[in-house]
């Protein structure tokens, strides 16, 4: 390796339900406290990377560039990495390229989460990670492929409901010491069994929370930390691997895209036996039977009897000999996607070099792995770091942090403070092409099509018009399959897509089903009907029930559902070979889909203090004590010496008629780009003895001029920025 | 270790690709690029992917990256950027030495979002930002102040426009080529004043692969490797409020960072052409100011026809002009060749509301090895 990597200092938010802190703040109040743990200023830091999941929790297109303010990252070099909830762990891999590379000295990794915004419930958002052509029609969420996962795992190694809970039980309990943590709890087995039945196998007790949070890391080379006050934890072995995104076509029972991230990294730390070589665990636990499926995946044990051996003799526990999630992992301290992956890494530092405090292992632990997972059961990212045995030189403050010195306020409401509302029109219509216009034409025939690779010889579902494992190797030949299959795994579901439990106790069962003619676990998502719920079974066989030929539309609904078959109703089939659909103006149509979000934004902790001013007609602006700055509008970093700022307590009064006007321009479209029937006048005004500007609405007809006089107009009742107007003095 | 790129692909540009997917798009780029450099894509280490989520439609858009590019369980991530940021961050990889050979991809499909002006303004900081007005507001903001404190006039930005789409005329992969005299760009439809329409990029669609390794490596290839002699990247502060909006401070750190990498001390002199983001026509020339070019160099800028030309394909912007740059240093420009090009700059930025851009130097084999 070019450079070796460490890690120097950490800093976090509390995990929270709803903070009233917006993304930037969160990132800039746990950057400021990893600065002042590493002993370093913004001015030490060459680049920053940002882990950020998905825009839509946030609320914010391309939210990086939206947070790089707080992440400390203005005027230098930044880049936003992400694999969806795999981001976490992947961050400090990307900041290690960053550092090993050779490029860079030191390197800022903050990872943030806001999913409050999402409303009526940030599940909803999870509704558009799947196909939007293919699956989305059936109304999936996270939830149900976690359903079907965990059945496809308790089905493959033997797991009880029982067992899997023991995980969450500890999780919570190890969090009681986490000063970050969101629902640490002392709870039973029991009380994860006896909580309400989401969909099952999955209860409210095996989920981790969704979470607000932000969470940074200093990494800089072996020359630096050397020198650092404080011993290092070095990142002795990275790796990552992203499967396909054809989530049905693989058995879901082990993931082998963690183990082999897993052996990636170990090859590089020199592992060789990691039941031997690793002292503590930190797998991703957003679900309790996801640390032991990952668990198979880090230990290399398709067998999974290590972990199963392991779990039944309490050795995961703080005291055991392979300590599993000391931190209290994603279901006691919570998840935040990204900032609970970079959550684990700093556990690992703060355990490998003695700063864990309360939750410190008993064992003398020298090496640890932590690992993350997302996407569509899809992608591992590891991260294998060591200590070289010293304690810290200089006192760390980590060991005694108790909750109320993290930074963070938690809400009950966002109606509780000032907030900003907004739905976003977020239309689309994706062209199909040529694969998947011959598969969704089959719908509407009422086949389910595939196509078949000459090479590797897979008959392929949904069809598709290359092999995504055989070099691109180009796919023509498209095939009418049996409309008959068999369950792989299921989930019984009692909630929507947005997390609303379904009316009169209905319950909806999604399947993976592999089509028979297709390649062995070849299948696809769909609903199951016609049978009970307690009757749904691995290995059932069942068939397609299509709509009426008059009310298929091409699209994976024109099947109803799949029912179970009768004995005897099975009968031999063979693919038959079609001609493809040809694609002209007419069959070449496109695939109509939305993104359905709305939020609710809190105006934070610098928006709150502006907005009271603005509705009686104030405007004051936040001095930072390093620099002298007033900053405008109000904030509660400074994002130049990235220290923290209250907006109340340095406040600036200033005289809200003495704006000049520094740019204007006369707008003649609405949002969405249609013609306004009056244009509108934006400007940018800036204030005497400020640094910053307001941007807001010109009132009135006078034709502006660069140096025009204008004031703040009091808002009254004030609703966002649109509230933020001018007029000529 | 030196980083070169082996091959490129394009598939492209097209004001709507009906009848493709996305995933058909990038698929045929890859066999292209792939092809040319001489490399299977079982052989390749893994993939570094630009994209943002409500450009694609996804949610947690990365999911939907690795199969196209016959990347399904290797390494692969996203970057949520141009182009040229996942070239920056996947040259970064392959020095860690524990890499050799990458590709780089971006896609847009932008004919598939039927609400674009929708997703531009919902990059806008909802607290301070957005009033339910043309989000190209900014656009307007940015122009004024930039004419405000430059030598430049409306007369210098209308040119631009008339420029580039000019010399798209004379690009085969350039949909928007043709005659707009300037006059006829002042005279447009007024969006947020003093910018028109005709001075905005138009939607496009397109996709964007390029192989890159370690120059140690054997490929079975016969075009010359370019090497990259430079990278770099930075962000302005995000907070429009307290942005130079007459300067592009991202540019200049970003090309700082590329200028010392590639010891170049006079870029007007050291580089033979420059591909400059021109996503709105003013931009081109506060670009180049950042990069410390003047109006001697314009005939050296966009020798493609730029974004103007081709169209806005957002994240896959940087790749499409450092796709043209690489067809200039092996001389496959055709008209629009610029004679001698050994040593060419490629700049990116990531659009409104942001002052986020990317800097690559490249270099063609005389110079570079």
């Amino acid at each position: 390796m070019n450079n070796r990597v460490a890690v120097i200092g950490a800093g976090m938010t509390r995990f929270m339900r709803r903070a009233k802190e917006t993304g930037p703040e969160m990132c800039a109040a746990a950057v400021q406290m990893a600065l002042e743990d590493a002993g370093l200023t913004i001015d030490d830091i060459d680049a920053v990377c940002l882990g950020t999941a998905p825009d839509a929790f946030d609320g914010v297109h391309m939210k990086a560039e939206y947070l790089l303010g707080g992440a400390g990252a203005a005027n230098k070099p930044y880049l936003r990495n992400y694999v969806g909830g795999g981001t976490g762990v992947f961050a400090p891999i990307h900041g290690w390229m960053h550092v090993a590379s050779g490029k860079f000295r030191t390197c800022l990794v903050v990872c943030e989460e806001k999913m409050s915004p999402c409303s009526p419930h940030p599940a909803g958002a999870f509704l558009t990670i799947f196909d939007h052509t293919t699956e989305q029609p059936l109304l999936p969420t996270l939830i149900h492929i976690f359903g079907i996962e965990m059945r496809r795992f308790m089905h493959v190694y033997g797991y009880t409901e029982r067992d899997l809970a023991q995980v969450s039980a500890m999780c919570k309990r190890n969090a009681l010491d986490h000063p970050a943590a969101q629902i640490a709890q002392e709870c039973t087995v029991e009380d994860v069994l006896k909580s309400p039945v989401l969909s099952w196998p999955v209860k409210r007790m095996d989920i981790s929370p969704t979470s607000d949070a932000a969470v940074a890391l200093v990494l800089c080379n072996e020359h630096l930390a050397r020198t650092h006050k404080k011993a290092p934890a070095f990142i002795d072995g990275v790796g990552f691997r992203l499967d396909t995104a054809y989530w049905c076509t693989r058995d879901l029972g082990f993931p082998n895209y963690v183990a082999m991230a897993a052996h990636d990294a170990y090859a590089m730390a020199g592992i060789a036996d990691p039941i031997r070589d690793i002292d503590i665990f930190e797998p991703y636990d957003p679900f309790d039977y996801k640390a032991l499926h990952h668990m198979n995946g880090l230990l290399l044990d398709r067998t999974g009897r290590r972990v199963k051996e392991l779990l039944h003799s309490g050795n995961f526990e703080r005291t055991g000999s392979h300590p599993m999630c000391p931190s209290g992992g994603l279901l006691g301290v919570g998840n935040p996607i990204a900032a609970a992956g970079l959550m684990k890494i700093a556990e690992l530092y703060f355990q490998l070099t003695g700063q864990a405090g309360k939750r410190q292992v008993k064992k003398d632990a020298h090496r640890g792995v932590a690992q993350a997972w997302g996407d569509l059961m899809q992608v591992g990212t590891v991260v294998v770091m060591s200590s070289e045995g010293g304690m810290p030189i200089t006192a760390s403050r980590w060991p005694d942090v108790k909750p109320a010195d993290l930074p963070g306020t938690p809400l009950k409401n966002v109606e509780d403070v000032e907030h900003v509302e907004y739905t976003p029109d977020l239309r689309y219509a994706w062209d199909n092409g040529q694969a998947l216009t011959t598969y969704l034409e089959g719908f509407r025939e009422g086949h389910i099509r595939g196509s078949k690779c000459h090479k590797c010889g897979r008959m392929m579902v949904p069809a598709r018009s290359f092999c995504e494992i055989c070099n691109l190797q180009v796919v023509d030949d498209c095939y009418d399959l049996a409309d008959t299959g068999t369950v792989m795994t299921y989930t019984l579901s009692h909630v929507d897509w947005d997390s609303s439990f379904l009316p009169d106790g209905k319950v909806r069962t999604f399947a993976v089903i592999a089509i028979d003619g297709a390649a062995p676990e070849h299948g696809l998502l769909h609903h199951l009907g016609e049978v009970e719920p307690d009757k749904v079974h691995v290995g059932m066989r069942v068939k397609a029930v299509w709509k009426d030929p008059a009310d298929r539309k091409g699209c994976v609904t024109d099947v109803k559902y799949f029912r179970p078959m009768a004995p005897g109703e099975d009968v031999p089939f063979t693919p038959v070979r079609i001609k493809p659909v040809e694609v002209n103006s007419r069959t070449a149509k496109a695939f109509p889909g939305k993104i359905p979000m709305s939020y609710k934004y809190t105006a934070g902790v610098g928006g709150s203090r502006f907005y009271k001013d603005l509705a009686e007609g104030r405007l004051s602006g936040t001095a930072c004590p390093k620099c002298g700055a007033v900053l405008l509008p109000s904030a509660s970093y400074c994002e130049d010496c990235m220290v923290t700022l209250d907006p109340d307590a340095n406040a600036r009064v200033i005289p809200a008629d003495q704006g000049l006007v520094a740019s204007y321009t006369t707008v003649f479209e609405d949002r969405s780009g249609h013609v306004l029937a009056k244009p509108v006048v934006a400007v940018q005004v800036v204030f005497p003895g400020t640094r910053g500007s307001l941007f807001g609405i010109l009132e009135g007809d006078e034709e502006p001029e660069i140096g025009l006089n204008v004031r703040l107009l009091k808002a009254g009742k004030v609703t966002g920025p649109e509230s933020v107007r001018f007029a000529p003095v | 270790m030196g980083v070169v790129v082996l091959g490129v692909g394009f598939c492209g540009a097209y004001p709507a690709s009906a009848g493709h997917s996305y995933r058909e798009l990038t698929a045929r780029a890859a066999r292209m690029a792939y092809d040319e450099a001489g490399v299977a894509a079982e052989r390749i280490d893994g993939a570094v992917v630009a994209e943002e989520d409500f450009i694609s439609g996804y949610s947690i858009t990365d999911e939907y990256s690795p199969d196209q590019l016959g990347m399904a369980r290797k390494p692969v991530y996203t970057v949520g950027g141009d182009f040229l940021q996942a070239l920056g961050s996947a040259v970064m990889q392959i020095r860690t030495g524990r890499y050799r050979i990458l590709v780089v991809s971006a896609y847009s499909k932008a004919s598939n979002m039927l609400t674009r002006d929708e997703v531009l303004g919902f990059a806008f900081d909802p607290t301070y930002n957005r009033f339910g007005i043309s989000p190209h507001y900014l656009a307007g903001i940015e122009m004024q102040s930039f004419l405000g404190c430059s030598d430049y006039g409306l007369a210098d930005v209308a040119h631009v426009v008339e420029r580039n789409r000019r010399r798209a005329a004379l690009d085969p992969l350039s949909p928007f080529g043709g005659i707009v005299d300037a006059a006829q760009v002042l005279a447009g439809r007024p969006v947020a004043t003093p910018v028109t329409d005709l001075m905005i990029a138009r939607p496009a669609d397109a996709a964007v692969v390029a192989v890159i390794a370690t120059d140690e490596v054997d490929a079975e290839t016969e075009r010359p490797p370019v090497y990259i002699a430079g990278t770099g990247w930075a962000s302005a502060t995000p907070v429009i409020e307290h942005r130079d909006h007459g300067t592009s401070v991202g540019t200049a750190l970003a090309a700082q960072a590329a200028y010392a990498e590639a010891h170049v001390e006079d870029p007007a002199d050291e580089i033979d052409a420059f591909f400059v983001s021109d996503l709105y026509a003013h931009r081109q020339l506060m670009h180049m100011s950042a990069l410390g070019i003047g109006q001697a160099e314009l005939t050296r800028v966009n020798p493609d026809g730029g974004s103007l030309g081709m169209g806005d394909l957002y994240e896959a912007n940087g790749g499409a002009r450092f796709y043209s740059a690489i067809r200039q240093l092996r001389g496959d420009a055709g008209a629009n060749q610029v004679e001698g090009a050994e040593r060419v700059l490629v700049h990116g930025w990531r659009g409104l509301p942001t002052d986020s851009c990317a800097v690559v130097i490249l270099d063609g084999e005389g110079r570079g090895s």
